[in-house]
């Protein structure tokens, strides 16, 4: 079972990702033009095909991140956040609402995760995701720079276990890879076979199944059962 | 003169990788050649690549309404299988236009990966 959790565009996007060997895509829309009826056409598509609909929060600060979680949390199955500014990194990781912190590393040097980000992210469950379009569009030092960045996240995720995800973040069919190639790309960078198949599947799996009880959950660890 | 070939036993065991390459304008052999190895030399560096035992078998042109599809066998070395299939991966972009390779699987003969792989029709 393989699931990409960040793919922008239409229905034709689903297909490829089927063909390719996916179970399941998200399909996300931005927060800057969030349009509600194509969220419901995505929830009505669902046959045999898995397709769940999200959205990335783009916000300027803590507080308006805040306020666009809760806007969104109820309609949407998949909240991700984009990430890159350290104070949007922080706040993402200090709610437990949030499903994914979305490149946390983009325009920055080091990784945009530490050891009190990474310790914050696996005690709220939030999944940090290694995106694919950007490794793919760059070449040369921004590639090398890219993966000695992965690299970081992954040792942060070695010592504190928060989840990892890998996405294409595709915006046409020629961002999409199908994910056995994923996995053996990710063994070049050193993850090991258990770990990219969780952050392929396990790590996505979990997500809508918290999702499906997250009403009921009082505090971490007790839920009302009806 | 030309060298004797060597004995099966000395020579480098190999697997063959069959690929499909979906791109905007037409392919043609050398072009995949080109791309190919223009992106393992750029990820892996020429150290590694040397490994690799890279050669490009043969191609088909498929016929498709709207996009240009060419299927293809790569072989390559039996231990750096994972090593090649990311070094297509990363094939993005041919003259400005976006291309993309998906391995479609890896077989031990050229023949079985025709057959399992390849299927071309009649």
């Amino acid at each position: 079972m393989f699931f990409d959790f960040h793919v922008h565009g239409d229905s034709d996007l689903a297909l490829e990702a089927q063909r390719l060997g996916y179970n399941g895509v998200a399909i996300i829309q931005s927060s800057k033009n969030y349009n509600p009826q194509k969220s419901k056409e995505i929830k009505e598509i669902r046959d045999d095909f898995n397709i769940w609909s999200g959205v990335e929060i783009y916000a300027k600060n803590p507080e308006d991140l805040k306020k666009k979680i809760g806007k969104y949390r109820e309609k949407e199955d998949v909240i991700i956040v984009n990430g890159g500014n350290l104070k949007i990194n922080r706040a993402a990781c200090e709610d437990p609402r949030i499903d994914i912190l979305a490149h946390p590393y983009k325009n920055r040097k080091d990784s945009g995760i530490n050891h009190i980000l990474a310790k914050k992210a696996s005690e709220n469950e939030v999944a940090i995701e290694l995106s694919l379009q950007p490794l793919i569009k760059t070449r040369f030092s921004l590639r090398a720079k890219l993966l000695s960045q992965f690299r970081q996240i992954i040792n942060l995720h070695r010592k504190f276990g928060f989840p990892t995800i890998i996405s294409s973040n595709a915006y046409s069919t020629y961002d999409l890879r199908s994910p056995k190639d994923i996995i053996a790309l990710a063994y070049c960078f050193e993850m090991t076979k258990e770990e990219v198949e969780n952050s392929l599947s396990k790590n996505q799996a979990n997500i809508i199944d918290k999702n499906k009880i997250r009403k009921d959950i009082v505090v971490k660890g007790a839920r009302i059962i009806r | 003169m030309k060298l004797k070939i060597l004995p099966p036993t000395l020579r480098n065991d190999k697997r063959y990788l069959s690929f499909e390459a979906i791109s905007e304008i037409p392919l043609n052999r050398d072009d995949i050649i080109s791309l190919v190895w223009e992106s393992s030399l750029n990820f892996h560096g020429e150290c590694k690549t040397s490994k690799f035992d890279l050669w490009i078998m043969k191609v088909w042109n498929i016929k498709s309404m709207d996009k240009n599809i060419i299927k293809g066998i790569i072989q390559c070395n039996r231990n750096e299988v994972n090593s090649v299939r990311a070094a297509i991966l990363l094939i993005s972009k041919f003259r400005g236009k976006p291309v993309v390779f998906h391995t479609l699987g890896i077989s031990g003969t050229i023949k079985s990966a025709i057959k399992n792989f390849i299927k071309l029709e009649n």
